[in-house]
């Protein structure tokens, strides 16, 4: 079959996660032309959707690391992104909390490190302040980050995309890469729908970035994929929690160990754990996990061990290297491949990512600056069309919405109060998402209490309404079918 | 601050299923004037519409019938009054001075009411919520919501299933599911007993030799995408997982029969007491919650598994609220009813000092052969009520009058 | 003469009362009941065993459309063996809207004596 013949594009961005998007809207700053291909069916679909969701200070990784750069230069950044996009977020401040005096040495340690970094405002404290600035977190010594914050990562890739789209930037879903020919300075990917040629590559796959880097014969890296299992209180648990608690780090933990985290909507978030998978796509959850995030928590706030979860969820951390095997720190690989120009691999992009993004986008930009013509835009827009939701409008605002479109007075989702029109809104998003998880990220439908108990069959009818047909209606696209047909007729 | 008019109505019930269509009709036979029902769906009938199967209606009309039957027979009853019926409306608040705040497509307004009658029905409990782990495939459905998506919207969820949960809901469904050429291939259930009626048991699984493992439950889910099976393991005592018991059941669907529980968003917002043993209002003798005009029947108020007596609580709930409406209501000094050994609840919680004849409603937390139970008083140990019973099942409602006068705080037990 | 096992157990639901029966196969090859408080136990346990009849309920979509349901059930019971030919016969339908509530959609489906009716009204 004759593959449809599409432009050269400039760069080519692999992978929708939140660090390809970062990259896509910085490159969307400039005259180039652009594509983003992503495998799923959404975009957000790999770590980016499975992790705590909180702006990092800092300290947590070693000076002078890759990952303490970026994440301090991106801690800025990603504040103003969050403001510019529209995309909900909070400084909260964090406590890293020490049960016991003899754990106040690690305390010092971390701060000691922040310092070295350049993280600002960062204290120790004492039992009493622990409790003045979260009530429910125990200990008897704390780190008190004050710059630390939480936002939802899912929301802030899917704003950076739109904003990136809005710029001319094109992004494709459902597009997994699975061969690269390299050859006249240009890279060749193809895609089960098409192939690209780029003269630029920015692999940003996260937990297949070596599978992808290994299709342009780039052998550089393995990554070893460690899930980590979540829990997720019901919002009305009782407990209000105003900043993420963390323990102070396990030595014998390949992550920051088991935290407690709220949401920006007032759910709790426990996790995640830290195990090795065989399978990168491998997302269950387990009892034993299960119960060890409870216990854990426990020791940080004693309350959580009785609220009522309503979700789970696992995260898969793209490690590169094997954590039993001893070794304690990998940094982020960030590089240009000598035996291929042009193409450059972000890889191990694990916390803190999400923080780092900005940064690492702006670090992508400069690499590609130094040897391609930038030209800046000076059309470009920064922000993204965004409207408020329905939940958090005031009363003259809801009825003025639905005065002016009565699709925004039939309610779809009845536990987070989601109208027919966002549900549209979201469905007609410029990507051509339409599984069920891509309504849910953008609407919060099925996050309630009844998890889509009551609005699945609703956003069923309206996927239908919007030309879906019922055997292409997905849960994440895939073979993640809801329906075998129609039962009659 | 909302700039527009308020409109106002003497008594507002929300929800126009069972419960709600027959308290419309309650408040207005009983004299009130203004009164305004509203349904967020499109139509009257609440989860009835989805119910075609019958069994509905042997003591509100006498004859046994389908779910949508009993619906439009109430609501055209309904529709013989001068009740505002707005459907495609949801009501998104409500304050304890009773305005609430409604949704729809002919716009977003408030309505004060001076009686509001609670009728919201329940939703399901989820797989979340008992902790179901594994992957999170499609293919998993609460029984309920594939009740929805079959009869409603004629469509396969799936081709082999396998059942959580023995409670009506589920019998229900796996009789359907083989109506439509799905295979259903296990009902399990986490107790040592049958959840739903023996009737159905024969008719929706014993018929189609669906087979039924009590002391058992799916301990985890498998599948990437779809559901692929479901590892099934039988329960000790304390219903926990048996190591060992473990085995794999092939499937793409698995259907939750796990529940039903109050959906009370809206009296949380009002700031409503709710009881943790029902999940629904702490109400008295004429259905009042703790917030004053505000009344609670059906489903939302107690999980109930027969559909007349929702309506019969309707129809008491919305003639208490046009009392209420009418200022015929003062406030009274109440005694408490609790539930004592062998008893899951007894409804109404509470009890206005001095009153006679009352009837309760109540559960008992296992099944049960030649039991007495009876009312009597927490202080004095006087016995107001006592009634034999020589079978009673947690999935019965039962009741139990108390004919005497009322003036201390009781206590509902049942002994053998 | 040894103990006869019980064929079946079932609970009679013709009034409140709800004796629970026990159905064992006498030494002529019949049916013996056990358990009944009044005689209507008898053929209702001697049916149910014997010739158990049961009513079905599904839904149809109406003529032209995909998922416009209306919901149906038989006008009373038919033997058990008949449940899937009848259904067979119902998947067969497709009404033409207005549908009303208790209408004839299929007389004396299969000369079983019952009648398929609406038990909603579609207009």
């Amino acid at each position: 079959m004759e593959r449809p013949l599409s432009p050269t594009y400039d760069v080519v961005i692999i992978g929708g996660g939140v660090v390809g998007c970062a990259v896509l809207r910085e490159l969307s700053r400039y005259d180039l032309r652009l594509l983003l291909l992503e495998r799923e069916s959404d975009l957000a679909e790999g770590i980016s959707k499975g992790n705590s969701g909180v702006i990092h200070a800092g300290f947590n990784v070693p000076p002078r690391s890759l990952k303490a750069r970026t994440n301090v230069a991106g801690l800025k950044l990603v504040y103003e992104l969050a403001s510019t996009l529209g995309v909900p977020h909070r400084k909260t401040g964090k406590l890293v909390v020490a049960l016991a005096d003899e754990d106040k040495p690690r305390l010092e340690e971390l701060k000691a490190q922040g310092d070295r970094s350049g993280v600002p405002g960062l204290e120790i404290v004492d039992e009493a302040a622990i409790r003045r600035l979260e009530p429910l977190a125990r200990g008897r010594w704390a780190l008190w980050s004050p710059h630390t914050g939480i936002v939802s990562p899912y929301e802030l890739t899917i704003a950076l995309a739109e904003c990136a789209a809005q710029n001319g930037a094109e992004v494709r879903l459902e597009a997994p890469v699975e061969s690269v020919r390299v050859g006249n300075g240009l890279f060749r990917l193809a895609t089960p729908t098409g192939e690209f040629a780029a003269r630029r590559v920015v692999n940003c796959a996260g937990l297949f970035s070596d599978e992808v880097a290994r299709l342009a014969g780039i052998d550089d890296f393995r990554i070893f994929p460690y899930r980590g299992e979540y829990l997720i209180t019901d919002k009305d648990c009782g407990l209000r929690l105003a900043m993420p608690v963390y323990p102070v780090p396990p030595r014998d933990d390949p992550g920051l160990g088991i935290h407690i985290t709220p949401t920006l909507e007032g759910n709790i978030l426990l996790g995640p754990s830290a195990e090795p998978v065989g399978d990168k796509r491998d997302l269950a959850t387990t009892r034993e996990v299960a119960a060890r995030l409870k216990a854990e928590a426990a020791r940080l706030m004693p309350e959580i061990a009785r609220v009522p979860f309503i979700h789970s969820y696992t995260g898969i951390r793209p490690k590169l290297f094997d954590p039993s095997g001893g070794d304690r720190f990998g940094d982020f690989i960030v590089e240009e491949s000598k035996r291929k120009p042009g193409w450059i691999s972000l890889a191990g992009i694990e916390s803190p990512g999400l923080t780092a993004a900005p940064a690492l986008a702006e670090m992508v930009v400069a690499m590609l600056g130094a040897r391609m013509d930038l030209r800046l835009k000076s059309d470009f827009i920064p922000v993204r069309p965004h409207r408020k939701r329905f939940a958090a409008l005031d009363d003259d605002e809801r009825a003025g919405r639905v005065a002016a479109d009565p699709g925004w007075g039939e309610m779809v989702c009845r536990c987070e109060h989601v109208t027919r029109a966002e549900v549209v809104a979201a469905l007609r998003n410029p990507f051509g998402a339409r599984t069920l998880d891509a309504v849910k990220r953008r609407t919060r439908c099925g996050m309630g209490r009844c998890q889509g108990g009551f609005c699945a069959p609703r956003i069923v009818e309206i996927l239908q309404d919007e030309g879906v047909p019922v055997d292409r209606i997905t849960k994440r696209g895939g073979g993640s079918r809801l329906f075998y047909g129609r039962l009659k007729g | 601050m909302m700039r527009q008019k308020i409109d106002t109505c003497d008594v507002a019930v929300i929800g126009a299923g069972p419960a709600g269509l027959a308290a419309a009709l309650g408040a207005r036979r009983a004299g009130a004037g203004k009164v305004l029902l509203v349904e967020r769906e499109r139509t009257l009938g609440g989860i009835l519409n989805q119910c075609v199967h019958d069994g509905f209606g042997l003591f509100l009309y006498k004859e046994t019938i389908s779910g949508p039957e009993y619906a439009e027979r109430l609501a055209e009853d309904v529709a013989r009054e001068p009740i505002k019926i707005e459907t495609g409306a949801m009501v998104l608040d409500l304050s304890p001075a009773r305005v609430l705040k409604i949704n729809s497509r002919a716009g977003y307004r408030l309505v004060e009411a001076r009686a509001v009658v609670l009728a919201m029905g329940c939703r399901e409990r989820t797989r979340e919520m008992i902790e179901i782990p594994g992957t999170r495939p499609a293919g998993v459905f609460t029984a309920g919501s594939a009740q929805n998506l079959v009869n409603l919207q004629n469509l396969r969820i799936g081709n082999q299933a396998v059942i959580l949960g023995s409670g009506d809901i589920g019998l229900i469904m796996a009789r359907r599911l083989v109506f439509e050429g799905v295979a259903v291939k296990g009902v399990f259930e986490i107790l040592p007993w049958v959840s739903g009626l023996e009737r159905n048991v024969r008719q929706c699984l014993m018929d189609f030799a669906i087979p039924l493992e009590l002391g058992a439950t799916v301990v985890e889910i498998r599948g990437r995408d779809r559901v692929e099976s479901v590892v099934v393991a039988k329960v000790d005592d304390t219903l926990a997982p048996v190591a060992g018991t473990e085995r794999v059941v092939p499937c793409d669907t698995l259907l939750l029969s796990v529940g039903l529980i109050p959906e009370n968003e809206l009296a949380k917002r009002a700031g409503i007491e709710l009881s943790p043993l029902t999940g629904g209002a702490v109400v008295d003798e004429s259905l009042m919650t703790s917030a004053a005009g505000v009344f609670s029947c059906g489903n939302v108020l107690h999980i109930h598994d027969v559909a007349d007596w929702a309506s019969f609580e309707g129809f008491a709930a919305g003639a208490s609220a046009a009392r209420f409406a009418a200022g015929e209501m003062p406030a009274r000094e109440t005694v408490r009813v609790s539930p004592g050994p062998h008893v899951k609840y007894a409804l109404p919680q509470l009890l206005t000092r001095g009153t006679a004849g009352v009837e309760w409603s109540f559960r008992v937390t296992c099944p049960l052969r030649n039991v007495q139970v009876v009312v009597k008083g927490k202080a004095t140990g006087k016995v107001y009520a006592r009634k034999k019973f020589p079978r009673v099942l947690p999935s019965e409602l039962q009741k139990i009058k108390v004919r005497p006068a009322v003036e201390e705080d009781l206590e509902v037990s049942c002994h053998e | 003469m040894s103990e006869n096992a019980p064929v079946d157990r079932l609970t009679c639901v013709l009034c409140p009362v709800g004796c629970e029966l026990e159905v064992a196969r006498d030494a002529a090859g019949g049916l013996d009941v056990k358990g009944n408080q009044c005689e209507k136990g008898i053929p209702f346990a001697e049916e149910e065993v014997l010739h158990p009849r049961r009513n079905l309920a599904t839904s149809v979509p109406i003529k032209g459309t995909a998922a416009r349901m209306v919901s149906v059930r038989l006008s009373g019971t038919v033997p058990r063996e008949m449940l899937f030919p009848i259904l067979a016969e119902i998947a067969k339908l497709r009404p033409e809207a207005p549908v009303r509530r208790g209408q004839v959609l299929i007389a004396n489906v299969l000369g079983s004596g019952v009648d398929v009716v609406a038990t909603r009204t579609v207009l």
